[in-house]
């Protein structure tokens, strides 16, 4: 049987994340969604349907998988699944039916002609010749919801990945506190002095080569990526760090997708940030209200209840943050935005590519520069900018464009109102 | 719209933005090395002078404007 992870048409409510990833490589715990379905199914996918400008970038990261291409599928059977199945502890169907999460294609297990697939929308129009059922089982249908189960699914990768032990280099100065069982720290991985990593709320993962510098205390569950920075810092509960960050300050049950910086001190908490995003010293984000009511998030120019009390900030892909930037619960920063602090909490939406200057968005530098900037933060870390990724975050200026000159233009309205 | 009528705006907007008294501004000066402008003033000023002129300017040919009589004329071909 072959596997084909897909996303629908709804990556929309995983924003500002998705701009620039398909659905299925946001990360949840140590794992992506994609890895989880594979892991439930046995097997890596044999194709992805994404949408068609991120296809260049996700071939380049997956060769020789195919991507938007199931011309090899044929005469086989294939289980197509949807990469918002939460797979964790998921039985994948063994029955030829197409299972249905409302109005979205969940997964389609079928041996019929799937070779002219292209598409979500081609798919959708194949499952539905098929018989149907109901999805019932577990489902991410918005960002926060991949945020919020990230800590549980820490520990559920933590024990399928089997690793255990300290096979890095401790300090005789560093303590485990609580089981030692639940703490894995891989070769190459560097724990300080004066270290201490608590065991006894759940797992730790310290990947190959990350470095724990002196006085940082990390609780579990907890995953560190390959070549993370932790400097001091306060890694509270339920965060999935990596790889190649630098994180200091203090951070709680949040995601940070590789390249990322949070160097100094400021809270980051109930997060979820993108590659390559760097925010500034004393950027903090609220996670809980003062009333203690529900947050709302802005999805699509609509405020939208995520029915959790603790919901932070998601953070697009190369945003950057000036020192003292803070924001509110439930914010959206998209792509490659530069937010300059006012002192006051930002707006709770920022659109992609904007300045935030002076209190109000602006077209700042543009995208020339932006890119410049992007190029330069990349070679600090050893990595060049391909001309897919550049092509791939023009796109979405375009994509954006519209929405990003209404903001502007309101702050226009704005700055002249002040006068 | 006459240059000099453009220019003088510019000039208004230009000491509006960076707080400057506007008799002291010439047309000579260099946003950045005689009127002291930070990076993110440049910004605010093409916020400003797109707002002032009613135009949305080309972001980086704007941000290679260095003086003040450069961002008149610069204006002035847009408005024509």
């Amino acid at each position: 049987m072959k596997l084909v992870v897909f996303e629908d048409d709804q990556y929309d409510r995983f924003l500002p994340l998705t701009w620039v990833r398909p659905v299925g490589e946001l990360r949840c715990g140590a794992t992506t969604l994609t890895e989880k379905i594979a892991r439930a199914v046995g097997s890596p996918p044999d194709a992805l349907l994404v949408r068609d400008y991120l296809a260049p970038v996700v071939a380049a990261r997956w060769r020789p998988t195919p991507v938007n291409d199931l011309s090899h599928l044929a005469g086989q059977e294939v289980l197509f699944v949807n990469a918002r199945v939460h797979a964790t502890g998921w039985n994948p169907p063994s029955e030829r039916v197409a299972y249905w999460h409302g109005e979205r294609l969940a997964a389609w297990r079928t041996t019929g002609d799937v070779r002219t697939i292209r598409d979500y929308a081609g798919l959708v129009a194949a499952a539905r010749q098929a018989p149907r059922a109901d999805f019932g089982g577990p489902w991410f249908e918005f960002i926060w919801d991949v945020m919020l189960t990230s800590p549980e699914e820490i520990a559920r990768d933590f024990q399928a990945a089997g690793r255990t032990g300290i096979h890095g280099r401790m300090h005789e100065s560093a303590v485990v506190f609580g089981p030692r069982e639940r703490l894995y720290v891989a070769p190459g991985a560097e724990i300080h002095p004066f270290v201490c990593i608590d065991t006894r709320h759940g797992p730790v993962t310290i990947a190959e080569d990350c470095e724990v510098h002196p006085f940082t205390r990390i609780e579990g569950p907890c995953y560190v990526g390959r070549g993370t920075l932790l400097l001091g810092a306060k890694v509270r509960e339920g965060c999935s760090i990596g790889p190649m960050c630098r994180v200091g300050g203090e951070v709680e049950e949040s995601i940070i997708h590789g390249y990322s910086n949070k160097y100094h001190d400021g809270f980051l908490g109930h997060a979820y940030v993108g590659e390559w995003v760097n925010l500034g010293a004393l950027t903090t984000n609220s996670d809980l209200k003062n009333d203690y009511t529900t947050v709302s998030v802005p999805l699509n120019g609509r405020p939208v209840d995520t029915g959790s009390t603790k919901v932070g900030s998601f953070i697009g892909d190369h945003v950057k943050t000036s020192i003292g930037t803070l924001l509110n619960t439930g914010t959206i920063i998209g792509t490659m935005a530069v937010l300059v602090a006012t002192g006051a909490p930002l707006p709770k939406y920022i659109p992609p590519f904007a300045w935030f200057l002076n209190g109000v968005v602006t077209k700042g530098f543009g995208l020339t520069q932006l890119l410049a900037t992007a190029r330069t933060a990349m070679s600090r870390r050893k990595v060049e900018m391909t001309a897919e990724d550049e092509t791939l975050l023009r796109h979405v200026f375009a994509l954006t464009q519209k929405e990003r000159a209404e903001y502007i233009e309101k702050g226009r309205r704005q700055l002249a109102a002040h006068r | 719209m006459a240059n000099e009528n453009i220019l003088q705006r510019v000039i208004q907007v230009t000491a509006r933005v960076l707080g400057l008294d506007p008799s002291t501004i010439k047309p000579t000066d260099n946003f950045v090395f005689d009127l002291g402008a930070e990076s993110t003033q440049s910004v605010e000023l093409v916020a400003a002078f797109e707002q002032e002129f009613g135009i949305e300017m080309d972001q980086d040919a704007a941000l290679a404007v260095q003086t003040v009589g450069g961002a008149a004329d610069f204006i002035a071909k847009y408005l024509s």
